[in-house]
């Protein structure tokens, strides 16, 4: 299995670093630069080392982290479709406040 | 509307991401389940998560579900299980998981509880136990370890606390399993059997709260500290069939501790009945 | 009404769930209280025959959530208790307010307060229909005052919580539940149905509008998400900002009282050269249309002002009353409740209230000796 990359996400990640301390290989390690909640987003170490046993992943309280292979490429197409469908209705109830 | 940069393909999939982040502390146990949750879905596929609804209390896991691109009720303080109870009746085709606290369902609860089990209710119950209550800033809960110092129990707690499983075992449940936070792949293989199973299941998890449970009880604020307790203390219930009292103290029995169905379940029951009764009629 | 009927002698609790199921009742879960037990136990006779369900629940807060969550699932739920229930049910009521989910509640009511007199009747809880819920919120409250009036105000009661998408009371006393008297049972009734989304669910928006009638069942795609914290229109919680939360309160609030004279119903008798106004409801108008009778043919010009909803309040209408009469009588089986809402309306007039306690109901020597008072 291919690991292409990790994605973490900056808007998500709390800093709890439990992602850290699942990895069995030392793949994630704690940031330097800090995000808008302040805290040390985690960065990838050594891509190489990732075996895609996914236990960051099962880790993570906050969805903020997922090993990219090309099945998850397709995971994620097909869940942004569905979200997307599903925008229009926040779209509308915002119009709705702004309209008030 | 706020993008978010990046978010898990379940979170996509399955959550309002107009929401997230969640509202949760960071290293929250919920945060966990919710994936477990999603991922037995996703592996159960999508005409079962098509019929779902979610209901819950209040506390911190009642905003669970609120999350999930889904049905969900929000509903009162111990009140969920009895609105559950009205939807399943109303619609046994659904599928009914309900998400309660340690409080919510054993305290102001209980009742609730006690009653949906002697009745066998296909509904699910998910009941995160962090063994505090949480959302009102760490307060005593039955499930709070004897002499542990919280905000109600400033001396240390002298009341003893509940086992949820053999509570529920008494009350007639038939699917009980307890698992932590730490133990993901077990929790998800058991919510999967929970749906499926007919009758009133139970999925006790004990999960981390390292703001207050943490800080507080356990001396552990670091959720990874935390879960290598829960790893560490977690005791597999065959395993701990052989042991005695004295090795179990401080442990958590895990694992699944009851699936009978032997016992029918009511909404079938119920609807079987009117059948009979409109063609009499 | 509507539709022919045949007049027969029925009894209160007979009418109660004859009509409940006609207006389109399919799901009931109570529990046993005196004086509202027979309304259970009828429901679990009747239900099933018509394919509903019944349910008797381990407490008076159950019940109404599973009728809550019945009403959810696209099913028209009902509940019925007296007094002790009835204040264990207020959260809940409250739950069904906020969430706007129709629901009727019917209160048997007995002497309070707390265990009170069990088996005798009392007016007590009128106050508590409108305000015995923690919070602003708005709801209706309606009070039959005989065997023919439980059936139509039944069907009237699950009609407006379809309407304006709130639970409704329905105030009985235990006189009228167990009254056995003649009474034209009707063969159909006008009943509002539940309104179907027109939109697809990505474009449904749950509390829109002023009153939004379309509710979806939960369990059919809409992704409703149903709050019992104050939320935006599509349940999203407000959390902190007070701007939106005013707005949101006002809009649960407005839903009703803004609606008052559409709601608010009331039947005039002897009213067009009264210079007194009995305002009756529920068992003592029966005294006072025999008070009133016995006045007139005593020269007395009186009239009686029957309150079919108690709330909302129909305050314009006691203020056209007040302007045509000198004085206002109101026989109630309480300390003198809805009296407090009339004298607020009725501005300078004179509102003289007539208590009757301890379980018995008004003679209409009582209420003439008032009559006599003010005349």
């Amino acid at each position: 299995m291919k690991v292409i990359e990790i994605r973490i996400s900056q808007d998500l990640c709390k800093g709890c670093f439990l992602c850290v301390w699942a990895c069995p290989y030392k793949v994630i390690d704690v940031g330097k630069e800090r995000n808008y909640r302040g805290v040390n987003v985690p960065i990838v170490a050594k891509l190489e080392e990732c075996r895609a046993c996914r236990l960051c992943e099962y880790r993570c309280p906050d969805f903020a982290i997922q090993i990219i292979t090309d099945k998850d490429v397709e995971l994620l197409r097909e869940a942004e479709q569905i979200e997307l469908r599903w925008q229009r209705r926040v779209e509308l109830a915002e119009e709705m406040e702004v309209s008030e | 509307m706020r993008r978010l940069d990046f978010a898990h393909y379940l979170a996509k999939k399955y959550m309002r991401t107009e929401m997230l982040p969640h509202a949760f502390c960071p290293g929250c146990g919920i945060g966990i389940i919710q994936r477990a949750v999603l991922m037995a879905f996703e592996e159960l596929g999508e005409e079962e998560w098509n019929r779902t609804v979610f209901v819950s209390g209040i506390g911190c896991s009642g905003w669970t579900p609120t999350y999930f691109r889904r049905d969900a009720i929000h509903a009162l303080h111990g009140r969920a299980l009895p609105l559950a109870t009205g939807i399943k009746l109303a619609r046994p085709d659904l599928n009914v998981v309900v998400f309660m606290g340690d409080g919510d369902s054993m305290a102001i609860g209980g009742n609730h509880l006690i009653h949906a089990a002697r009745r066998n209710i296909g509904i699910t119950s998910i009941v995160v136990n962090n063994m505090i209550y949480s959302l009102t800033g760490g307060q005593l809960a039955p499930t709070t370890p004897m002499y542990s110092y919280t905000n109600t129990s400033p001396y240390g707690n002298i009341e003893p606390n509940f086992d949820l499983i053999e509570l529920m075992k008494a009350s007639g449940a038939t699917y009980l399993a307890r698992w932590t936070t730490w133990h993901f792949i077990q929790l998800k293989n058991s919510v999967k059997k929970a749906i499926k199973h007919k009758g009133f299941s139970v999925i006790e998890v004990i999960s981390q709260c390292p703001t207050y449970t943490g800080r507080y009880i356990l001396r552990k604020p670091d959720p990874r500290d935390y879960m290598q307790w829960m790893k560490d203390n977690s005791v597999l219930f065959d395993v701990a069939k052989e042991m005695d009292k004295k090795e179990l103290e401080g442990k958590i029995v895990v694992g699944e501790f009851l699936d009978r169905d032997d016992r029918p379940e009511f909404s079938e029951l119920y609807w079987s009945l009117i059948k009979k009764k409109e063609v009499e009629a | 009404m509507s539709g022919k009927g045949e007049r027969k002698l029925v009894i209160g609790y007979d009418a109660l769930t004859d009509a409940a199921i006609m207006a389109g009742c399919r799901f009931f879960a109570g529990y046993p209280i005196t004086p509202a037990t027979e309304i259970a136990e009828e429901m679990a006779r009747k239900l099933p025959k018509v394919g509903g369900i019944f349910i008797q629940m381990e407490d008076e807060m159950a019940s109404l959530m599973a009728a809550i969550g019945a009403s959810l699932s696209g099913l028209k739920a009902m509940t019925a208790t007296s007094g002790p229930g009835f204040s264990l049910m207020q959260e809940a009521i409250g739950f069904a307010a906020i969430t706007e989910t129709p629901v009727v509640i019917v209160d048997a009511q007995r002497v309070g307060p707390s265990t009170g007199m069990v088996t005798m009747p009392a007016q007590g809880d009128v106050i508590q229909a409108r305000f015995g819920s923690h919070g602003d919120y708005s709801i209706i409250a309606i009070a039959p005052s005989s065997v023919q009036d439980i059936f139509e105000h039944t069907v009237m009661a699950f009609n407006y919580s379809e309407l304006y998408r709130t639970p409704v009371i329905l105030l009985l006393d235990e006189i009228l539940v167990h009254l056995r008297e003649p009474a034209v049972i009707p063969d159909k009734m006008e009943v509002v149905e539940r309104m179907k989304p027109s939109v697809p669910p990505e474009e449904f928006i749950p509390y829109g509008g002023e009153i939004q009638r379309e509710m979806p069942s939960v369990g059919d795609g809409y992704n409703l998400l149903i709050e019992s914290v104050l939320h935006d229109e599509i349940g999203r919680r407000i959390g902190t900002d007070s701007i939106k939360g005013s707005r949101m309160i006002k809009r649960l609030w407005n839903k009703i009282e803004g609606n008052v004279e559409k709601i608010a119903k009331e039947e005039f008798f002897m009213m067009d050269d009264a210079d007194i106004a009995i305002v009756a409801y529920g068992s003592p108008f029966r005294s006072a249309i025999k008070a009133a009778k016995i006045a007139r043919s005593m020269g007395i010009r009186v009239g009686v002002v029957k309150l079919i909803t108690l709330w909302p309040f129909h305050d314009s209408m006691i203020r056209r009353v007040s302007e045509q009469v000198k004085a206002f009588v109101v026989p109630e089986m309480n300390m003198g409740k809805m009296a407090r809402e009339v004298k607020r309306a009725a501005g300078e007039k004179r509102v003289i209230s007539v208590p009757k306690l301890g379980g018995s109901l008004h003679t209409p020597e009582d209420i003439l000796s008032a009559v006599k008072e003010v005349a």
